[in-house]
């Protein structure tokens, strides 16, 4: 630790004439060899320095500030590609693969800056003084290579930009962001380019190559901090200067939700017009049914479950891969391959065990008391380990959620002239930081975990959350009837069931009537996925319909329905 | 929301999606009672950073109940970013909240130092100007508390001469606390001046440049503070003590005649208590210290100098004084405090001998005891009261027996010699 201090200072020592300085408690340097003591001291930050207190001693003579670095100029969508190609690095690095990012993200966003006419086009959209399309721009004039030619992409349109020094912008240190987020961009929504725009992208781009990497699973990375988002911004080459209105569109205050980002890759694919996705087909790691072995690790589940999820995904005519393909005619919709596995497992759950508050005990304690030998499956022991495990997992989150940083090191803010009051209270911020953090003895920022597609982890060791109950057996809700395993709880309850009712009703108002078990179990899913409740009870309504009706469009109101 | 959807105005969420209110729980109860306003109420247009400082803060609060101090400290380290909010509104109170729950923290922590303390301050004060004044005032009063008067001066000072513009005006009450305490500061230099002065080397003590000094600065701010109305004890007792030094004994009294009779003051029993003093410090004639001890007999009549009251009463020999005398002595034991204080029952004693010399005694007395015929036994003349007494302080049981019959002819007490 001193040798980064006294590196520079190589005097051999007055009294030994060694050259090996040391730095006391005092800061002086001394020799470690003979203890002597020089009169040069090491530099220190003090921390108690009041820039606010000091009085102006001497008036300045003139202007001193420099002028700030231009840089180069650059338009948004540079920028945002910078952001997306470190986000498809990261993914990459996590253990994508490499496909993902060079032939289908990079086509998908190329298709795109063409679409919105932002690059690539003929006649792009250019920022210019007056309004109105610019110069015209080499239509695929760069050359067709990975996104690792970022530069020269920029290049080429840069260069065909007339009279270019003149389209300095004060607000902005990009030169389109204040004709971006004026009126006529805004008319066109779907052309615009944000950070919860990149994710959208990302997302399609991982469905498309088929990648295991949910939805759920991408913006859980994202919040972790493993796929850069939040400060993004900071990884954007230095000659790139970032002022003003760019801060509205690169700097993030919070992470978006599973169904906004959802939204905005349906609305992406509409607009890039993208023909029939590659089929998700049984095999894929995408499909409901290898999905739900990784869930049904992931919440403590025996694996015999697993089969029932399967019958019960034929039964609901869900097992074709037509379902899970985006195609334009068949599945005008993007199916959220995560929160439909979790519904399909819920229901599955519902079926074997009742889950009206009294029938899962019952069975529970049946098999309880049939059990000599400890092999069978519980409701009630699983209950106890997985609500202990999630309680502590719940708390832990809160925690990381607390003490999550969102401060950038470099300075963005939207309004230029303010950046010396936001650079004092960066300052007061930091220094209130350091002190707390030397009281406490902990720094900040020490709290990122590692990567996992596991929220939990079963097992026998200190590490792990409970003991692990997948080898347990499901004889204990299953009788067999003609030789056929079946379960024994015969009766199923749903709340009414009608394709037009379900958006309406408000999940906050029926969850005072469902059953607790249920309600819990929802809440057990919405952790492991980071949804809303809401949003997982409809997708596990719209199953049920599925099941129940079949293909008939029959209503059925509150009934017990023999399985 | 980020900030591109506040300035673009997009209303992202009104898409007839059915859990909109998913947060807001309607809570649509037929209860009568009133609702109290959630703190916060989160919607959609909370942002995640938001939520991220709103649960560090509720984390931290649970930690200052539970005093777990260390925990809370490294919550308070995460949450400093808070600071850094970009819209304005809620931040004037985060830094509120953060002064107060940083120095909190910096009381009760075991690692916590003086620099620490420091730092904080200001920080703070710094860190805005609603709470300049405020601030400063505290750290002065923490530099204080851990002996260093001078550094706390300085730190007056420099807060006395702070302008901001409109602000410095609203905030003229908080700028009239600062002068008052630094007139304040200047007494306690004074003071400690007047301590180290070794009379031989001084002489002429009124000439001491230093302490005079001191005190002419501090009479400047105390004397403005004393023209408010309030309750100002401890700067008018250190305003009267550096006057009495200097032998201004006018100006003296003249503040302490107006600190206690001026209507402006709120009602303050203490300003009859110090004027009384003062009067006994200057040997003022008895009619002058019974004046005054008069008036604060109506406003507290179980005071202590009560006591003293009595006695000039019973002093001064006039029969309507005894009488009197009589009436505040059985008021004081009216109250329980001075139910076991021998000084009072034998003053009472003494009362009824002085009495007893006059011919109609049985008839005062009883006038006297009329209204507490019902309730004094109980009060005083228990037997519990004889047990106790007899083994705690069996002078005053002697005292009190004596008195029973004189003071409540005709009942039979259990208080008994």
């Amino acid at each position: 630790m001193d040798e980064e201090h006294t590196a520079g200072y190589k005097e051999p020592c007055a009294v030994c004439a060694a050259v090996d300085w040391g730095i006391s408690d005092e800061g002086r340097f001394y020799c470690r060899s003979c203890h002597n003591v020089i009169e040069r001291t090491k530099e220190v930050v003090d921390p108690n320095f009041n820039p606010g207190n000091s009085r102006v001693t001497a008036m300045g003579r003139g202007s001193r500030t420099k002028r700030p670095e231009r840089g180069r100029q650059w338009v948004l969508c540079e920028g945002f590609q910078f952001i997306l190609r470190s986000q498809a690095d990261a993914l990459v690095r996590l253990g994508v693969s490499p496909r993902f990012k060079d032939e289908v993200l990079c086509e998908l966003w190329r298709s795109f800056l063409q679409k919105s006419r932002q690059a690539y086009a003929s006649n792009p959209v250019r920022p210019t003084s007056v309004g109105g399309p610019g110069s015209d721009v080499d239509s695929d004039g760069a050359a067709e290579s990975t996104a690792n030619s970022s530069e020269t992409d920029g290049d080429s349109c840069n260069q065909s930009i007339a009279g270019s020094s003149s389209n300095w912008s004060e607000f902005s240190g990009s030169l389109d962001a204040v004709s971006y987020l004026s009126g006529s961009m805004r008319t066109s929504r779907q052309s615009l380019l944000s950070m919860k725009r990149t994710l959208a992208l990302i997302h399609v781009a991982l469905v498309w190559s088929r990648e295991p990497l949910t939805l759920s699973d991408l913006l859980r990375l994202v919040n972790d901090g493993h796929v850069p988002y939040v400060n993004a911004h900071q990884e954007l080459p230095d000659e790139m200067k970032l002022r003003g209105k760019d801060a509205l569109l690169f700097r993030v205050q919070s992470i978006p939700s599973h169904r906004v980002v959802h939204r905005d890759a349906q609305a992406l694919i509409l607009l890039l017009q993208l023909p029939v996705f590659p089929p998700i087909s049984r095999q894929s790691l995408l499909h409901p049914s290898l999905l739900s072995l990784r869930y049904l690790m992931d919440a403590n589940l025996p694996d015999e479950l697993h089969p029932w999820v399967c019958r019960l995904m034929e039964r609901a005519g869900m097992a074709d891969q037509t379902l899970y393909t985006f195609h334009l005619e068949g599945c005008p919709s993007l199916p959220r391959y995560d929160v439909q596995t979790a519904a399909l497992i819920i229901v599955t759950m519902k079926l074997l065990f009742g889950l009206d508050d009294r029938t899962e005990w019952e069975l529970s304690h049946q098999a309880c008391d049939q059990d000599a030998t400890g092999t069978m499956f519980s409701l009630r022991r699983w209950f106890r380990v997985v609500q202990a495990a999630l309680t502590r997992a719940q708390q832990r989150r809160n925690q990381e959620v607390a003490g999550k940083q969102w401060a950038a090191q470099k300075l963005l803010h939207p309004d230029s002239q303010k950046t010396s009051v936001v650079l004092k209270t960066k300052r007061v911020t930091e220094q209130v930081q350091v002190c707390f953090e030397k009281l406490s003895g902990r720094p900040v920022s020490a709290r990122r975990g590692d990567p996992s597609s596991f929220r939990f982890f079963w097992g026998d060791g200190d590490s792990a959350d409970g003991p692990s109950l997948h080898q347990k057996k499901l004889d204990g809700v299953l009788t067999l009837k003609d030789g056929v395993p079946t379960p024994s709880n015969s009766t199923y309850w749903h709340p009414a069931l009608s394709a037009s009712q379900m958006c309406s009703r408000l999940y906050s108002d029926v969850e005072a009537t469902l059953p607790r078990t249920f309600v819990w179990l929802l809440q057990l899913f919405c952790f492991l996925l980071d949804v809303r409740p809401a949003y997982l009870f409809q997708e596990v309504l719209k199953v049920e319909t599925r099941v129940v009706n079949g293909n008939s469009r029959k209503r059925s109101r509150k009934t017990k329905t023999k399985t | 929301m980020d900030d591109i959807e506040r300035e673009l105005g997009r209303d992202e969420y009104s898409e007839g999606d059915a859990d909109i209110s998913d947060d807001m729980s309607s809570k649509r109860t037929n209860s009568k009672l009133p609702v109290v306003n959630p703190r916060h109420v989160e919607t959609q247009r909370t942002s995640s950073f938001q939520k991220s400082t709103r649960t560090c803060l509720g984390l931290i609060r649970e930690a200052l109940l539970h005093h777990s101090w260390q925990e809370a400290a490294e919550y308070m380290a995460c949450f400093a970013q808070r600071l850094e909010e970009s819209r304005n509104g809620p931040v004037v109170q985060e830094k509120e909240l953060i002064w107060r729950i940083s120095t909190e923290i910096l009381h009760h922590h075991p690692n916590s130092k003086m620099e620490d303390y420091n730092n904080i301050y200001e920080r703070m004060k710094h860190s805005g100007f609603k709470n300049y004044l405020m601030i400063s005032l505290e750290h002065s009063f923490h530099l204080l508390l851990n002996g260093r008067v001078k550094d706390a001066r300085h730190q007056l000072s420099v807060a006395e001469s702070w302008r901001h513009g409109n602000e410095s005006a609203i905030q003229h009450k908080k700028t009239e606390l600062i002068h008052a305490y630094k007139g304040l500061l200047d007494y306690v230099m004074w003071c400690d001046k007047k301590s180290t002065i070794n009379h031989a080397e001084y002489p002429d003590r009124l000439h001491n440049q230093d302490m005079n000094n001191l005190f002419r600065a501090a009479s400047v701010n105390l004397k403005a503070i004393l023209r408010s109305p309030g309750v100002w004890d401890p700067f008018i007792l250190s305003y009267v003590e550096m006057l009495e030094y200097y032998d201004d004994h006018e100006e003296a009294l003249r503040v302490l005649n107006d600190y206690a009779y001026d209507n402006k003051y709120p009602p303050n029993p203490n300003a009859h208590v110090y004027l009384y003093q003062y009067l006994q410090r200057q040997n003022a004639p008895d009619k002058k210290l019974m004046k005054v001890l008069k008036v604060l007999c109506e406003l507290v009549p179980s005071h202590e100098l009560m006591l003293e009251y009595s006695r000039l009463l019973l002093k001064s020999e006039k029969r309507t004084n005894i009488q009197k005398a009589l009436g505040i002595i059985l008021e004081m034991l009216d109250f329980a405090c001075w139910r076991s204080s021998l000084d009072t029952w034998k003053l009472l004693e003494a009362i009824i001998k002085k009495l007893q010399s006059q011919c109609d005694w049985k008839d005062s007395v009883a006038g006297a005891m009329a209204a507490r015929k019902d309730w004094w036994p109980a009060l005083h003349f228990t037997r519990f009261h004889a047990s106790r007494d007899s083994e705690e302080n069996p002078a005053l049981k002697k005292v009190k027996a004596s008195l029973t019959q004189i003071l409540l002819p005709g009942l039979m007490l259990k208080y008994t010699a």
